[in-house]
């Protein structure tokens, strides 16, 4: 009778130990590809003896590389491990991490500091700082008679993203055609191109958000029961709201002010977890966090290197991306759903 | 007494829905809560569950007020079978029941391999266990309302709470579903608090032999109280619903009788 349990704590073993290696395995492998060539050795003597190198290799492999491939990889954390966690709070599987009017919001953030402030570090700010405040606005306006349930919620983000919406096509009709709407353009369609250290501030509230979300995964079930049965179970049904929404919001804040809007990722990561791990929330929340960070760097490898010209990681997100969903959702005959 | 609730008024909207209402449940007991619709049948369960806050009166549970018990403590002493569930994600059957032990699991844990057993054995005692992997969501109805009942069992508490539980099912499930929760009541000695529209579940507890209660809300009048037999008459229906219905005694040779409700129309308008 031992064996099953001996057999089960293996299984438990190897995919925690996948959910590690996984990341590490893709980060290492964007090191040793970029569009300056570095041969292998190279890149090798330069994260083990950098003093032995040139300049230049150790500058790529330091400077542009890993800062690059880390931002990658929590962007992709965030984005899918915050659609995951929405999923189960609005008790919709269509939901993404973009639901509460974040990307919009932070869209208008960017167009204001790009045709205002030239853009620079003013668009990190502005855009992270008027993405918490969709969230935030998205809250009130679904505020009916003192109540908030995840309904009125879903309808305020919907509302708050219209809203938004307008607003950054506003922005787009006063920017400057020439040396503003480009950039407010390319913005749109996500990059990591200009990434150093100092973006990985960045990466501050993402790691908190997903800290958040990470100690409610279990609780997350119970939430996606509904919050009248969660608290007939005796779940603290708006303390657990309050962690999860407020963690998902800072985690996709976070990740769209330093990528620009990279759609797509939020909603169906955590739909590629569920086809290969169910839909624990116990499990799912950490395999969302590593396939996400994975997919990232995979993605942001390719946008650097399969063309002359960068490709904007938003397009090639969808574009190799959905092909590989439509291939799991036959594979695993839909994972239940029907 | 588990539960014990006196002078209970709850108003919706300025409009008086439930007044001056008490009532108890004992461990080993059923109270059957019945009435038409919107009579206050659910609102009386919300108060009981502790998810309705702003009535008047006293409700305590296990001797302790529920105003001031926190969401734990009060799914530790009254477990809830809803109405209507609708599954969202295909959680499987085990994982579903899991979520029973959310009481126990403390602000970030998650249930532990106890659990789990816990868990288990109250999919055994509702005679499902082989589900046990299966996604929920592929479930029957009668299924679904069984994985709900042993969700409730997982919480351990001696009191039940069940909201229409049997509305959906058919006349086979429907039947496991209340021989299930009899043999509950008679032989974890846990109590029971049913709201149901089938007028015939009351005389179905008393024939096996449990101790049954029913209660009949009714808009704008007190609710009445008493044993099923002494409950259910012509005249209450009557009034209540509007109904006119005998009840029909059958004894059968071995000396059991069975008490049901015949139904012979409704009341003609020029008649009262």
């Amino acid at each position: 009778m031992k064996q099953p349990a001996k057999t089960k704590q293996l299984r438990v073993a190897t995919l925690i130990a996948a959910l590690v290696l996984l990341p590490v395995l893709f980060l290492l492998l964007s090191l040793f590809f970029g569009r300056y060539p570095l041969p292998v050795r190279d890149v090798l003597s330069a994260l083990v003896r950098p003093q032995t190198v040139p300049l230049t290799a150790r500058v790529t492999v330091w400077r542009l590389r890993l800062p690059r491939a880390l931002a990658a990889a929590f962007v992709g954390a965030s984005l899918a491990v915050s659609g995951a966690a929405f999923q189960s709070v609005f008790r919709n599987p269509l939901v993404s991490s973009g639901i509460l009017g974040v990307s919009n919001g932070a869209g208008f953030g960017a167009c204001v500091a790009i045709v205002c402030f030239g853009g620079g570090v003013y668009t990190y700010l502005f855009s992270f700082v008027f993405a918490l405040a969709a969230v935030v606005l998205s809250w009130f306006a679904g505020r009916i008679s003192r109540v908030t349930t995840t309904i009125t919620m879903i309808l305020g983000g919907t509302i708050v993203g219209a809203f938004f919406s307008a607003l950054v096509s506003i922005m787009k009709y006063i920017a400057d055609p020439y040396s503003q709407l480009p950039g407010i353009t390319f913005w749109f369609m996500g990059s990591f191109s200009s990434v150093g250290y100092s973006h990985l501030l960045a990466a501050v509230p993402m790691a908190v958000g997903m800290l958040m979300i990470f100690l409610s995964r279990w609780r997350l079930n119970v939430l996606s029961m509904g919050e009248r049965e969660a608290a007939a179970l005796g779940l603290d049904v708006r303390r657990c709201q309050f962690l999860v929404i407020g963690g998902a919001s800072l985690c996709t804040a976070a990740a769209v002010c330093i990528s620009g809007t990279i759609g797509w990722v939020g909603l169906v990561i955590p739909h590629i977890g569920r086809m290969l791990i169910g839909n624990n929330n116990q499990k799912l929340i950490p395999v969302s966090m590593s396939l996400g960070a994975c997919f990232m760097m995979l993605m942001d490898l390719l946008s650097r290197t399969l063309t002359g010209a960068e490709i904007p990681i938003g397009i090639l997100c969808a574009l190799i991306g959905t092909p590989f969903f439509v291939y799991l959702l036959k594979k695993t005959k839909g994972g239940n759903w029907t | 007494m588990i539960l014990d609730i006196r002078d209970l008024t709850f108003s919706f909207d300025g409009e008086p829905l439930l007044q001056q209402l008490s009532l108890t449940v004992d461990s080993g007991e059923i109270v059957c809560l019945l009435g038409p619709n919107g009579s206050g049948k659910t609102t009386l369960l919300d108060c009981a569950l502790g998810l309705h806050r702003t009535f008047s009166g006293s409700i305590s549970l296990c001797g302790k007020d529920v105003l001031t018990c926190s969401r734990p403590q009060l799914a530790a002493n009254v477990a809830y079978v809803p109405q209507s569930h609708t599954p969202t994600f295909p959680y499987t059957v085990l994982e579903v029941v899991l979520m029973g032990r959310t009481a126990q699991a403390g602000l970030f844990g998650a249930p532990g391999n106890a659990d789990r057993d816990i868990c288990r054995a109250a999919l055994r005692r509702v005679g499902i266990e082989a589900f046990a992997d299966r996604p929920y969501t592929s479930l029957s109805g009668g299924e679904l309302k069984l994985v709900l009942l042993a969700r409730a069992l997982a919480q351990q508490t001696p009191l039940i709470v069940l909201d229409e539980p049997t509305s959906s099912l058919d006349f086979k499930n429907e039947l496991l579903f209340l021989e299930t929760l009899a043999d509950l009541v008679q032989h974890d000695n846990i109590g029971v608090l049913l709201a149901t529209h089938a007028l015939n579940h009351p005389f179905f507890f008393e024939t096996q032999g449990l101790r049954t209660r029913a209660v009949m809300l009714s808009k704008g009048q007190p609710a009445q109280c008493g044993t099923p037999t002494a409950l259910l008459t012509p005249q209450t229906l009557l009034r209540v619903y509007g109904v006119r219905a005998a009840v029909l005694e059958t004894t059968y040779a071995r000396g059991s009788a069975v008490k049901t409700i015949a139904v012979l129309g409704s009341e003609p308008k020029d008649v009262i």
